[in-house]
């Protein structure tokens, strides 16, 4: 709802308009923006109900709430993260674009971040930061709407430079270049410490960490591209990703019961070869834990099924809705 | 820890004998490289190059480029061989020309004297990467980082005699 107040200024004409929907409590978007937004594929559905999403998360808002009120009172790291990127790129993008940027920590701009994103083609580090103050959004729903927006994101999510596909377990380089782990611990091991795409020196230990936002969110994009390369991957230790699907319960009860060991680098390896869940089950656990958790938020239902009916319902509403404002802006456009 | 099997290995079996997980993803992941690479380079081929495998091999390619207007290259047509190693996006491909060429950077076995094909591999570089540096190198010859001094020497000191004498070459050999 600030974008629209941050454009207010610049085109006053909208003005009236945008105030009434706003009173109405429902997100109308600005021309301007919805042709930035049809640029980045998004129709004006899509758009609603990515928004009424954000919306409709508490904890989300809460966290928004508070980011205004103590700016200086030592913020998590994430969020400082995320103030940096933001400053760092402040030149390159268009104005309207660039008021939608800065409103983003206060409102809901969840869809104008994204077309931000789009816009401004920012390095892959700023997006993964970027991304992790999506998670909620993006752990949580199977509607068409996060579907396309994460294909959105996952379109400037370069693959792999060096197997050239989907980043497997994506390990992200201090200069920012992401790579699979596997990949990057061989191009390690076979040609120096330096990164494989910009030759800048890297340290080994923390080469080999997982991005965890990056690597759910390819999870739940890519899961059959995903299973197929755990299939190939590990071929002898084998089925246990079909066991995992299968099996969802009994799984996360095993990880769990191993996650608080210690694990040092060695032990990863060793443990992989012992066939025990390791960093990557323990970033699925995890996303699966925060993606039960907004569904419980999100329906008040803890089963996953309910998610199918749930979309179609909040389309429904959201047809409605934006018929609606529709009708209400014709109203006004005759007055 | 080595997750690279038999790192520096010959031939493609040889990985085998590591750990199965890490064999697997050793070998394959490099014919999956360069067969997506293959498919890549079929959809958006640089400009005046193609490249292929030679026959069943996806490891042995060939290659041709075209001489860039504006260099005593000129129209000609190149051929040049690709060897892929079995490591091979973390080691460099072995390019060679198979036709002859009066170049500073190339000798008379073909061997080319370029920097990412040696110091500067990297393994986010791909066969037309290469390609394209190859077919610039036409147009701007590195006298500096010669495969044979005479022929640099001569670039350094008598372009237009270099220029001839490449010409004729071009002449004589690639068309």
């Amino acid at each position: 709802m600030a974008t629209e107040q941050s454009e207010t200024p610049q085109n006053p004409k909208t003005t009236p308009k945008l105030i009434e929907s706003k009173s109405n409590g429902e997100p109308i978007f600005s021309p301007r923006f919805r042709s930035v937004a049809a640029m980045a594929g998004w129709d004006e559905e899509a758009l609603l109900l990515a928004s009424l999403i954000v919306e409709d998360t508490p904890e989300r808002e809460s966290k928004q709430r508070k980011r205004p009120d103590f700016p200086i009172k030592t913020p998590p790291p994430s969020s400082r993260r995320k103030r940096r990127a933001k400053r760092a790129n402040p030149s390159p993008i268009p104005s309207v674009v660039l008021d939608l940027d800065e409103e983003e920590g206060t409102n809901s701009g969840q869809a104008a971040n994204g077309v931000k994103e789009s816009e401004s083609k920012s390095d892959p580090v700023e997006e993964k930061k970027r991304g992790g103050g999506e998670e909620t959004c993006t752990i949580s729903t199977d509607t068409e709407a996060t579907a396309s927006f994460l294909l959105l994101l996952l379109l400037l999510f370069q693959p792999c430079l060096i197997c050239l596909e989907i980043c497997y377990e994506p390990s992200t380089t201090p200069c920012g270049h992401s790579f699979c782990k596997k990949c990057l611990k061989s191009a390690a091991d076979k040609c120096g410490k330096r990164c494989p795409k910009c030759r800048q020196l890297i340290g080994n230990g923390r080469s080999c960490t997982v991005n965890t936002v990056l690597w759910n969110t390819i999870q739940l994009l890519f899961p059959q591209e995903i299973e197929a390369r755990k299939a190939s991957a590990r071929d002898t230790k084998s089925r246990e990703a079909e066991r995992e699907s299968s099996r969802d319960h009994s799984y996360n009860v095993r990880s769990r019961s191993i996650r608080p060991v210690m694990v040092s680098s060695r032990d990863v390896n060793m443990r992989r070869r012992r066939n025990l869940p390791s960093q990557d089950e323990d970033a699925a656990y995890a996303m699966r834990l925060q993606r039960e958790e907004f569904m419980d938020v999100f329906r008040g239902t803890p089963q996953e099924q309910v998610g199918i009916s749930s979309v179609s319902l909040a389309r429904a509403n959201l047809r409605a809705m934006a018929s609606r404002a529709n009708s209400l802006r014709i109203r006004n456009r005759h007055l | 820890m080595s997750i690279s099997g038999g790192s520096g290995g010959a031939g493609g079996g040889s990985v085998g004998r590591g750990m199965s997980w890490c064999s697997t993803t050793s070998v394959s992941s490099s014919g999956k490289r360069i067969q997506k690479e293959m498919s890549e380079f079929g959809a958006y081929p640089p400009e005046d190059c193609s490249a292929g495998p030679k026959g069943d091999n996806l490891y042995q390619w060939i290659a041709a480029i075209i001489g860039p207007s504006g260099s005593p290259y000129e129209g000609a047509i190149f051929f040049l061989d690709i060897t892929f190693p079995t490591d091979y996006p973390f080691k460099p491909p072995k390019v060679m020309f198979k036709t002859r060429i009066y170049h500073c950077n190339v000798d008379l076995d073909g061997n080319i004297s370029l920097d990412i094909l040696k110091d500067s591999w990297r393994p986010t570089l791909t066969i037309s990467k290469v390609l394209i540096a190859i077919k610039s190198m036409f147009t701007e010859p590195d006298p500096y980082n010669p495969a044979v001094p005479n022929v640099a020497h001569l670039y350094l000191e008598d372009r237009a005699k270099h220029d001839k004498i490449a010409s004729e070459w071009t002449m004589r050999f690639a068309t």
